[in-house]
């Protein structure tokens, strides 16, 4: 057992004709440092007993050295014939080891440095591991430890973000007459309250990215993408078809802008989730869970999480930031999330502050569910839902999408906020009744 | 000397078999040690560029008055007459408070460059842009008088506060007799440390750049500190190390050239910047550092943040493996923190290269020392060093007298003990760049001794090993 590695090092100094050096050894045998130069130097005297192997080694030598009186620590890597030269100029020999085994005589050190750059890159994570230090405060941070770390950095930030996003959010409502057949469909994918903020928020999305290019002028392929969806809609339940021309919708219609439109929508939907959990971030998901759960049944919740699973590959390929923390195993987990989430929390965070003194309420929405029933229909209903809101929160929903939607920034950027929430609660019905995709809503 | 502690342990030597199964590898626990940072005041909130710089010029006099005229009466008898610029009587024997400004020919000067009628050439960039025809000049809030006299213009820099005594000539100059600067602040007494523990502070790494020599240095600098290299001896030294400061240029110039702004757009189209790859080395390297020690960046002259002072911390997106570990600390420069008592303020040499060009001190040492005797970190902020329009109060008067003063990137490593009039000790430090050096510096914070640290490996073309790498 105790020549094993022997043979090991054999092998990689003969058959691979690689620099041994003791950092490669360590990491490629998993062993502390100490031990693999033990090794080396080992394995070097060993084989030049044995037989005059044609061996070259590389050593470390580091210790007092004095020069013009400044007296220096210093440390060097030497090549074995210059070994006792270099020590004899040192005035203090501190310490000596085998640096590298190599085959071949190195004229540079550079190779020793890629060998042990290619060793180290490929074990970052344990890179520490095997030295001989340990430091106790050197563990790394939990993700839920680093975002507590930049909520503290963040507070400013959220609340200029809060303003405009309010504004803007009312601003696309109001503009887009299609908003309510969007979130007709929306309805249907969104398994009618769910819960994750995010995952809802995605189908949502994507939604609305088909219903955003819909109005937008400047999306091509509106139209067009909106027909085949809403067949789809009447003719079957057929997840999967759905599913694809989301997803193609998802991919095509991937400009940050369409998307920071939709991350909106959820009027209903989210704004009971989010606006209930003031501080928290995982309370989010603790009540998204328990609307899950009372209102999905499994077979729902596996097409939702496959469409959100479907949904959420093409999305990272945007540049939207939004977009792609959001991966399938947090959906699943349910954790607190990264910056979208947190920035979504930390929205609610400072909205929260800005509310306080306002008295929150429950109150019962008309709200359209859609869920699939046992023939595998689509089916849309219509019901009283308890939703928990506050005065000052009218369009909180509206608020969230603004959050995402850069390009309309408009001056009313200094409004306040209750005056834009009340112009676009009033706009929301606008839409409502103006709307011509009427047709589609009672599903 | 760090050399003797590590040599310490006797008979542990690496040259010999691996032990038994039973023996278990040596792990020494790193020393860690109070930290405070304070560099809050360097951080810059709001950024409002629409100020004028004169009012940096205001509040550093409003700031500086008082203290000057303490100085002042302490050392010319506290009779002496404070006067301001517009009560001068000629012929009378007073002091006067203000900012020294240094009409200098040479310095490079935007109007006259673009000025039409002198149809000038830009001015190539030069050493020293001193000369022998420079004026200096006293201003305070009102007015400004010519100085002449016992002042050595060739180590005065724009920008200084300072109290003179002399004489108003007929002619409208005034006669400097002698003069006096704010000099250290107070210090709060550094507390007694019962053993050796030591600070680390490197500079000019010098990443991305198209030599890669230093790179092994580098190596073997973050495996020194890691641990991983040395005997055990030197790896329980190691582990005194409580602390590494990177004092600037991280990356090196070359990852500068701004190639995207002047070639053609089709030219550049699928280059990237160079400073990304140099700053995800940046980030593999400090990964390796801070998995075993508190580390704290401080950004320099070539380095991807805002180029006037102080210049705020790099992002912590750019390290994204570094930074969840909490012992990365990525700070501002110039930065000011307590390690375990000892307080450590510096730059990332920005400033003392500065005062380099425009005054005839060529060593770095000296320039700190005389920053720290006017007690301002920059004096030629705003003038010929970019810096952030204040106008409230000018963060770089040092309030409180450090106990270590370093500035990064200095051609080699220099070090000094400074006393100053209320029992002051100051260590200054001008730390090397390793790029060219390979030296970093151990500073014991026992002793406040600093020590140079160099690291050498051998090459093709070195015969001789004694030859390589010594850091002076």
């Amino acid at each position: 057992m105790d020549e094993l590695y022997l043979d090991n090092i054999d092998e990689f100094v003969n058959d691979h004709d690689k620099i041994v050096t003791y950092k490669w050894l360590s990491l490629t045998l998993g062993i502390h440092v100490n031990t693999a130069k033990q090794m080396l130097f080992h394995y070097l005297d060993h084989k030049r007993k044995e037989s005059s192997a044609q061996l070259h080694a590389t050593y470390l030598v580091s210790g007092k050295f004095v020069d013009n009186g400044q007296t220096s620590h210093k440390v060097s890597v030497v090549r074995e014939e210059q070994l006792e030269d270099v020590k004899a100029k040192m005035s203090l020999i501190v310490s000596v080891h085998v640096y590298s085994v190599q085959k071949a005589l190195l004229k540079d050190s550079g190779p020793l440095y890629s060998v042990d750059y290619d060793a180290v890159k490929d074990n970052l994570k344990n890179c520490s591991k095997y030295s001989a230090i340990r430091c106790a405060t050197a563990v790394p941070m939990s993700s839920l430890e680093l975002q507590q770390a930049r909520e503290m950095h963040r507070p400013p930030s959220p609340e200029p973000e809060n303003k405009k996003p309010a504004m803007n959010g009312n601003g696309i409502l109001a503009s887009k007459p299609s908003a309510k057949p969007a979130k007709g469909i929306m309805g249907m994918f969104a398994n009618k309250s769910t819960p994750k903020n995010q995952d809802s928020g995605r189908e949502i999305k994507s939604e609305q990215k088909e219903d955003a290019p819909v109005v937008d002028a400047p999306k091509s392929r509106p139209a067009a993408k909106a027909n085949p969806m809403m067949n789809f809609f009447g003719s079957q339940p057929a997840k999967k078809p759905e599913k694809n021309v989301k997803e193609e919708e998802a991919a095509q219609s991937s400009s940050t802008a369409a998307e920071k439109q939709r991350r909106s929508p959820q009027p209903e939907q989210k704004r009971g989730d989010v606006v209930a959990e003031p501080q928290k971030n995982t309370k989010n998901d603790s009540r998204s869970k328990n609307k899950r759960i009372e209102d999905s049944d499994s077979e729902e919740d596996k097409m939702e999480k496959k469409k959100r699973r479907r949904i959420k590959l093409p999305e990272p390929d945007s540049s939207d930031e939004d977009v792609i923390p959001d991966s399938p195993p947090q959906m699943e987990t349910r954790e607190a999330s990264p910056s979208p989430k947190k920035e979504v929390e930390a929205v609610t965070h400072s909205y929260q502050g800005n509310s306080d003194g306002k008295i929150r309420k429950r109150r019962r929405v008309l709200k359209s569910r859609t869920f699939v029933d046992e023939e595998g229909c689509i089916v849309t209903e219509k019901g009283y839902e308890s939703e928990s809101y506050s005065e000052t929160e009218d369009d909180f929903q509206p608020t969230k999408q603004a959050l995402r939607d850069p390009f309309k920034a408009s001056s009313s950027k200094d409004d306040e906020k209750k005056s834009q929430k009340k112009s676009s609660a009033s706009a929301n019905k606008g839409t409502k009744q103006a709307s011509i995709m009427g047709f589609f809503q009672k599903k | 000397m760090f050399s003797d502690l590590s040599a310490q342990k006797e008979g542990s030597s690496l040259l010999c078999r691996p032990a038994s199964e039973d023996q278990g590898p040596a792990v020494f626990e790193r020393t860690s040690l109070a930290y405070s940072p304070s560099s809050e005041r360097y951080g810059v909130g709001e950024r409002s560029f629409s100020r004028q710089y004169a009012h940096i010029y205001a509040a550093r006099l409003m700031q500086m008055r008082p203290l000057l005229s303490e100085r002042a009466k302490e050392k010319w008898g506290s009779d002496v007459l404070i006067r301001k610029l517009c009560d001068l009587e000629t012929g009378e024997q007073c002091c006067i408070v203000g900012t020294l400004f240094k009409r200098m020919e040479l310095q490079p000067s935007i109007l006259k460059e673009i000025s039409e009628e002198h149809n000038l050439l830009p001015q190539p960039a030069r050493a020293k842009y001193i000369s022998e025809t420079d004026e200096l000049i006293l201003e305070d809030e009102l007015q400004r008088i010519k100085l002449e006299g016992k002042i050595d213009k060739n180590k005065c820099v724009t920008g200084s506060v300072i109290a003179i005594y002399g004489a108003e000539r007929n002619d409208g100059k005034f006669t400097v007799e002698d003069f006096c600067t704010a000099d250290l602040p107070l210090q709060t007494a550094r507390p007694s440390l019962s053993s050796d523990r030591f600070v680390l502070l490197a500079s000019g790494l010098g990443l991305g750049s198209s030599r890669a020599d230093s790179m092994l240095g580098l190596q073997l600098l973050v495996d020194m500190v890691t641990g991983q290299l040395g005997d055990l001896g030197e790896q329980s030294g190691a582990a005194t190390i409580s602390r590494v400061l990177l004092a600037g240029n991280l990356l090196s110039q070359s990852t500068q050239d701004k190639d995207a702004s002047t070639k053609a757009k089709y030219l550049t189209k699928k280059t990237q910047a160079g400073s990304v790859e140099a700053i995800r080395l940046l980030d593999e390297l400090l990964l390796q550092l801070v998995a075993s020690v508190p580390v704290d960046v401080m950004p320099g002259q070539y380095d991807p943040t805002n180029y006037t002072l102080p210049q705020q911390p790099l992002h912590r997106c750019m390290f994204p493996l570094s930074s969840v570990y909490p012992t990365l600390q990525l700070a501002s420069n110039p930065y000011q923190a307590d390690i375990d008592g000892v307080r450590f303020l510096g730059t990332s040499g920005q400033n003392v290269c500065d005062i380099q060009r425009y005054s005839s001190m060529d060593s770095h040492v000296e320039i700190l020392e005389e920053t720290l005797r006017l007690r301002h970190l920059a004096p030629t902020a705003p003038d010929t060093l970019g810096c952030y329009p204040f106008y409230l109060k000018d963060p770089f008067i040092l309030e409180e007298c450090p106990h270590v003063y370093f500035s990064g990137n200095a051609p080699a490593f220099e070090s000094k003990h400074i006393k100053g009039p209320d029992g002051q000790e100051v260590l200054l430090v001008t730390v090397p760049e390793f790029s060219s050096t390979q030296t970093a510096c151990l500073i014991n914070l026992r002793t406040l001794h600093c020590e140079p640290v160099s690291f050498s490996a051998f090459s093709a073309d070195e015969d001789e090993e004694s030859e390589m790498n010594i850091s002076h």
